[in-house]
Parts: C-alpha cells; sequence; structure tokens
C-alpha cells in the first residue's frame, strides 16, 4: 500500500504513544497529572515528552493514545486561541469552549474513519468554576469529578473516586498532590508502559501552572520475595 | 513447483478501526391521556467500565417534546444538537414551535439520511400531541417509527418491555367480572411503574443504575398537576407561559 | 445460531410461603419453525421435587432419564427419598461430568425440603449447562426468554405469597415473559408444591 492511500484515508493505528492521564476536582480547582513517557510499542522511546498542555488562559489538555496526534491538536488549538486573541471582540475561550470545540473535531474525525487516536481529558477553571471533561477517538464524552484514561480508568479511578467523590470542595491542594502522587505510583508498579517521572498542572483562579517534571521514589525490594514465576521457580 | 516463492497471503489483518461502541444505560416513555412521562437512567459505561455516573440521555426539545436516546453516546449527542438546530430553524422561520407529530417525522427524515452510516442510536420520543393527548414515538436507528402508548430501549429493554405489556396494556389480565379496566393510567401509577421499573432494572442489568431522571409533559390546563404537588425532587423546566408545562423528577439508583 | 436456541423453550421457579411454584411454556421449535405445542419439559422427581430442563431437546430426553436412574440408585442406597438440596447437587455433578463437551441444558429445580427440625422449607435453585448451582430465595429463571422473566420477576414478586397467589405470580410472569420470546410461548404449565399436594394446571397462552 502507498503512503499517501495509507494517510488518506485508510484508519491507521497509533504509532508514538502515551498512556494514562488522571485528573481530579479539588478545592481551588483542577488537578492532572501525566508521566514524560512516549512509547514505540513496547519501548519506551522517548521520555522527556509533555504530555499536560496549556491552552488560553484558563485550559490544560492532558493526553493518551498517539503522540504525533496529540502534537497536531496542540498545533490547530494554538491556531484557535489565536484567532479568538486576533479578533479582540472581549471574549476568550474557557475550558468549556476548548472542549465543545475538541469533542467536534474528534466527531467529525471518526465519522470519516480517519481518527485522531487520543483519550484526551480537559480539565479548567473561569469565572469561579471548575471544569473537567473527556474526549476520545470515537467523540465520546463524558465528566466527572474525577477522572482517568488508559490504563488509570481501571487502576487509578477506584483510587480516586474513593478520595475524591463527596469531598471535592474539601479537598486542599496539598492533600491532592498526595492523591495523585499515591495514583501516579501505583500505575508506575503495574503499567508497564509507564514511567516514574511525571508532570502535575493545577488550574486554579490564578490561572494555569504546570510543574516541573516529578520523581517516584519507589521500593522493589519485594520483588525478591515473589517465587512461583519468572526466571526462577523456587 | 519449486521455485515458486510463496507468499504470506495474508498478513495478520491489521485490527480495523470500529466508529462505534455501546454506552449502555436504558430508557422508557409512556403516554397518558393528557400527559407523557420520559424517563432515562444517568450511568454511561463502556465494557465494565462506568465512565460517569450523571450523564443525562434525556433531553426537553420544546415545552411540548422531550427526546429520549440510547446507544452510541457520541451519536447520541450529536443527533440531539442536530434536532434542536432543525427546531430552532423551524421557529425562526414559523414562530412556534414544532408540534410533536412533525418532530417525530423530522427524527425519521434525519435518521434515514444517515441509511449507510447510522447513528447508532435508539430515540423515544414523548410529549402533548396538537390536540391535547400524550404521545410517546419510538424509532429505530434508521428511522422506522410508530405511535404507541409505551416503549422501553436500550440495555434493559427486554427487562422491561414485558413488564410495561403487563402492567400498562393489562396483557395476560382479565377484569374482575363486571368491572373493566381503567380507559388511562393516572400520573402516579404512571410514576409508580417507571421508578419500579427501573429499581428492577438495576437490580438485574449491570449497565443500568446510578440515578434517575423522568420529565414529565403535562397539557395545556392538565388537572394531572394535582399528583405532582408532593412528588420528592421535582423542578419544573417550562420555558413559556400558559401551554405545555415540563417537569423533571431525579432519583438516585443503586450504584453498584 | 446457538444451540441453546436450537429448540427454544423457558422455565421460572419461584418460592412463597410454605410452598413453591415452578412453570414452563410447551413450544418445541426447530429454530424459528414452530414442531409442537404440547412439550413437556418440566419433570416430577419425587413427589416433592420437580425439574425443568430448558435447553435442546433431545438433552432433555437423555437427562431425564439420566437423572431418573441416579435418583433411583440414590434412593436404593439410602433407603429413603432424595432431598430437593441434595438432588441440586446430583444434577449439578451430572452437568460438571461433562465439563467439556456438556449437555445443552440449564436446569431449574422446585421442591419442599424438609428441616433437621421437622418443619419443610421452599427450596428452588438453578445451574448453567455446567452445572454452576444458584440457590436463589426468591426466584430462579432459565431458557430462551431468561432476560424476560428476570424482568418481569424482579417487579412482580413479593416475599411469602401462599399458593394462590404464587401461582398468579409465576403464570403473569412467564406469560408475559414468553410472549416477547420468540422461542418461548405456545401454551404453558404451572405445578405448585405444596407440603401436601401438587396442583397442576395448563395455561392458556397466545399461539402467535
Amino acid at each position: 500500500m502507498s503512503i499517501a492511500a495509507q494517510t488518506d484515508s485508510c484508519p491507521r493505528q497509533p504509532i508514538v504513544t502515551g498512556t494514562s492521564v488522571l485528573a481530579l476536582k479539588y478545592k481551588d480547582g483542577v488537578m492532572m497529572a501525566a508521566d514524560n513517557l512516549a512509547s514505540y510499542g513496547s519501548l519506551a522511546r522517548f521520555k522527556d515528552i509533555q504530555r499536560l498542555h496549556p491552552v488560553g488562559k484558563y485550559t490544560v489538555i492532558g493526553a493518551g493514545g498517539d503522540m504525533s496526534d496529540f502534537q497536531y491538536i496542540q498545533k490547530f488549538l494554538e491556531q484557535l486561541i489565536i484567532e479568538e486573541f486576533t479578533s479582540q471582540d472581549g471574549h476568550d475561550l474557557g475550558p468549556a469552549q476548548i472542549h465543545e470545540y475538541l469533542s467536534q473535531v474528534m466527531y467529525s474525525r471518526r465519522s470519516k474513519i480517519n481518527p485522531l487516536w487520543n483519550s484526551l481529558l480537559v480539565g479548567g477553571f473561569k469565572d469561579g468554576k471548575s471544569f473537567l471533561s473527556y474526549v476520545d477517538l470515537l467523540g465520546t464524552t463524558y465528566s466527572a469529578t474525577t477522572l482517568a484514561t488508559g490504563f488509570g480508568a481501571y487502576l487509578a479511578q477506584p483510587i480516586l473516586r474513593k478520595e475524591v467523590e463527596g469531598r471535592e470542595n474539601e479537598l486542599t491542594e496539598e492533600e491532592a498532590i498526595r492523591i495523585m502522587e499515591s495514583c501516579m505510583k501505583v500505575l508506575y508498579y503495574r503499567d508497564a508502559r509507564s514511567l516514574d517521572k511525571y508532570q502535575l498542572a493545577v488550574i486554579t483562579a490564578d490561572g494555569v501552572k504546570i510543574s516541573e517534571s516529578r520523581h517516584l521514589s519507589t521500593t522493589w525490594s519485594f520483588a525478591e520475595g515473589i517465587r512461583g514465576y519468572g526466571a526462577q521457580t523456587q | 513447483m519449486a521455485d515458486m516463492v510463496s507468499i504470506p497471503h495474508s498478513q495478520p489483518q491489521q485490527h480495523q478501526f470500529n466508529p462505534y461502541t455501546e454506552n449502555g444505560g436504558t430508557i422508557l416513555a409512556i403516554a397518558g391521556a393528557d400527559f407523557s412521562v420520559i424517563a432515562g437512567d444517568t450511568r454511561q459505561s463502556e465494557g465494565y467500565s462506568i465512565q460517569t455516573r450523571y450523564a443525562p440521555k434525556v433531553f426537553r426539545l420544546t415545552d411540548k417534546a422531550v427526546l429520549a436516546v440510547n446507544g452510541f453516546a457520541a451519536d447520541g449527542n450529536m443527533f440531539v444538537k442536530k434536532v434542536r438546530q432543525r427546531l430552532e430553524w423551524y421557529r425562526h422561520a414559523h414562530a412556534k414551535d414544532m408540534p410533536i407529530r412533525a418532530i417525530a417525522r423530522l427524527i425519521q427524515t434525519m435518521l434515514y439520511s444517515r441509511r449507510f452510516f447510522p447513528y447508532y442510536v435508539y430515540n423515544i420520543l414523548g410529549g402533548i400531541e396538537e390536540d391535547g393527548t400524550g404521545a410517546v414515538y419510538s424509532f429505530d436507528p434508521v428511522g422506522s417509527y410508530e405511535r404507541e402508548a409505551c416503549r422501553a430501549a436500550g440495555a434493559a429493554q427486554s427487562l422491561v418491555q414485558p413488564f410495561l405489556d403487563n402492567q400498562i396494556y393489562f396483557k395476560n389480565q382479565t377484569p374482575a367480572p363486571g368491572t373493566s379496566f381503567p380507559g388511562h393510567l393516572s400520573l402516579s401509577t404512571v410514576l409508580s411503574l417507571v421508578i419500579d421499573s427501573f429499581t428492577s432494572a438495576t437490580e438485574r442489568h449491570i449497565e443500568v443504575g446510578d440515578g434517575l431522571e423522568m420529565y414529565i409533559v403535562l397539557a395545556k390546563n392538565s388537572p394531572s398537576i394535582q399528583s405532582l404537588r408532593d412528588i420528592r425532587g421535582m423542578s419544573e423546566l417550562t420555558a413559556t407561559e400558559d401551554g405545555e408545562r415540563v417537569f423533571v423528577v431525579r432519583r438516585d439508583l443503586k450504584k453498584d | 445460531m446457538s444451540i441453546m436456541e436450537y429448540n427454544g423453550g423457558s422455565v421460572i421457579a419461584m418460592a412463597g410461603k410454605d410452598c413453591v411454584a415452578i412453570a414452563s411454556d410447551l413450544r418445541l421449535g426447530n429454530q424459528m419453525l414452530s414442531i409442537s405445542s404440547n412439550f413437556q419439559r418440566v419433570f416430577p422427581v419425587t413427589d416433592r421435587i420437580y425439574i425443568g430442563l430448558p435447553g435442546l431437546a433431545t438433552d432433555v430426553t437423555t437427562l431425564r432419564e439420566r437423572f431418573r436412574l441416579r435418583v433411583n440408585m440414590y434412593t436404593i442406597k439410602e433407603e429413603r427419598e432424595i432431598e430437593p438440596e441434595a438432588f441440586t447437587h446430583l444434577v449439578s455433578s451430572t452437568l460438571y461430568e461433562h465439563r467439556f463437551g456438556p449437555y445443552f441444558i440449564s436446569p431449574v429445580v422446585a421442591g419442599i425440603s424438609k428441616t433437621p427440625t421437622g418443619g419443610i422449607k421452599p427450596f428452588i435453585a438453578a445451574t448453567d449447562l455446567i452445572g454452576c448451582i444458584n440457590f436463589a430465595k426468591d426466584f430462579v429463571v432459565s431458557g430462551t426468554a431468561s432476560s424476560k422473566l428476570f424482568g418481569v420477576a424482579e417487579g412482580l414478586w413479593e416475599p411469602d405469597l401462599g399458593p394462590e397467589d404464587l401461582f398468579e405470580t409465576i403464570s403473569q410472569t412467564l406469560l408475559n415473559a414468553v410472549d416477547r420470546d420468540a422461542f418461548s410461548g405456545w401454551g404453558a404449565v404451572v405445578h405448585v408444591i405444596t407440603k401436601d399436594q401438587v396442583i397442576t394446571r395448563k395455561l392458556k397462552a397466545r399461539m402467535d
């Protein structure tokens, strides 16, 4: 098959991929987390990739799935923000508008059987209100007080729900960081396509802040005691 | 034959992109003499994962029409968006809301226009007809439709519909000698049946639960308003004056 | 198409106050073609135990005979009548013997069991085609209309029904469920088992 035919109409597959993204609502706004790994199949190909990306003044998007599709999304959202700015009409795009726009793009691409192969979380804070929503390659959308994509949906979401549901308005930033860190640790232990290097984003009334890369400290001494599978049998 | 090169003639097929998924949940509508009840649960799921405990499947279109959508959520949301856009154009052209039987026909043509790449959605439209009677229209994904008194659709359709046959149409029942079945059910009876249907479906179907939203559309000056007085968790959504009225009742369902 | 749906048919059992009921439709089909409206798939095991065998019709016959043999052997060896609990385990192990080439039947058992204190207890149970037992306190369903039976039963059943009310409840549940199932219907039979008698009634049903 020619390259042209492949990119024109045929459905593709994700190549360089990111894994889970986590997000939760807390007292002051929204917090998101994603590690810095972009995998090439089972190869840990790029270990310093940013998967949390600010859009405008009030919003962060976090992506799992194909990283080149994600960078394309970053590019056209940047263009959107510039166009919105240059019109100088006294309006600017908040997280709800960006999520709606993204949903329409994702849904129309799936309807052309040429999807952008991502699961995205959109988090933001504008006019005193938190916003947190999901959209994926099928155009499926939903929102909740805690969200997780990829393996995070199985491994982290139950922990997030237990810690956050019903406490959205009392959780402090410190507590939120602790919860995120413990979830990222669970993911690093059990998700083979994850990394112990990750970033946090907080979106509050003060605007968007994306942290420097943080390191997870883990212990592996217990591995010595595991018997029954792997190289050694007894 | 020895020099023939054998070409591996089919590589393990690339997994083809599937533009559809199923997001669970169930919807239900029942028509009365001068009212209509349209209900849906609020769980959205994919496979064994609950994506969210609150994603509405029932939408107020006008003061006399409410639409419930179930199936592939992305298609459902897009479909509701497009129906609403068409209703707004109608409003701008005719300075009135589209009557429900016209909305039903509109939905048919919109669904059938996607005959060869369907919206993977089951629709149930409920509301009040121009003559003031309660109406329910149900559709298949490609636009076949029918007006009826009651319909369940979605994940628990097979659990709920036979129960409704029995309790709404009195199927397999005979009235006691000298008596007859009520011609029309009262609003309070219908609301109880809707709640029972969803609690039953929640008990036996994993994709149903979390929350219940019941929309109630009342005909102009309907006396059924009386039975809404003491309903817990009710709020009014009516937009226009002295016409049909729309209410919503929200209840919790089991979350397991 | 699934072998479990080849002949069609459904069975339900419900527990009441000091009584149980078991009911089934009477259809025998070849896929979408109806063959008989008088096909029996509920059989007495003892005076107080009935078993329903929805699934592949040929296996209904085979299993009925197999269970008859095994119950007779049990009665001879133990010199007493088998209890519903023991019989259910007998059913389960018979099916599990064929774990990797099963009989295509998912049985329903209904009976009245004796308690150690000399009282009686309603007993119902169902298994899947390889013998996984479901002991339920309220009702059990099986066959091609099982999801419909679940829905209606969950809506109509209530605890501690007497024999007459239980008969009405199980009849309505079965009739309304099979009327929405293309593979079940064409008549029905209900057995209400109490401490000292079994009432068997044939129901008039939709024949379309």
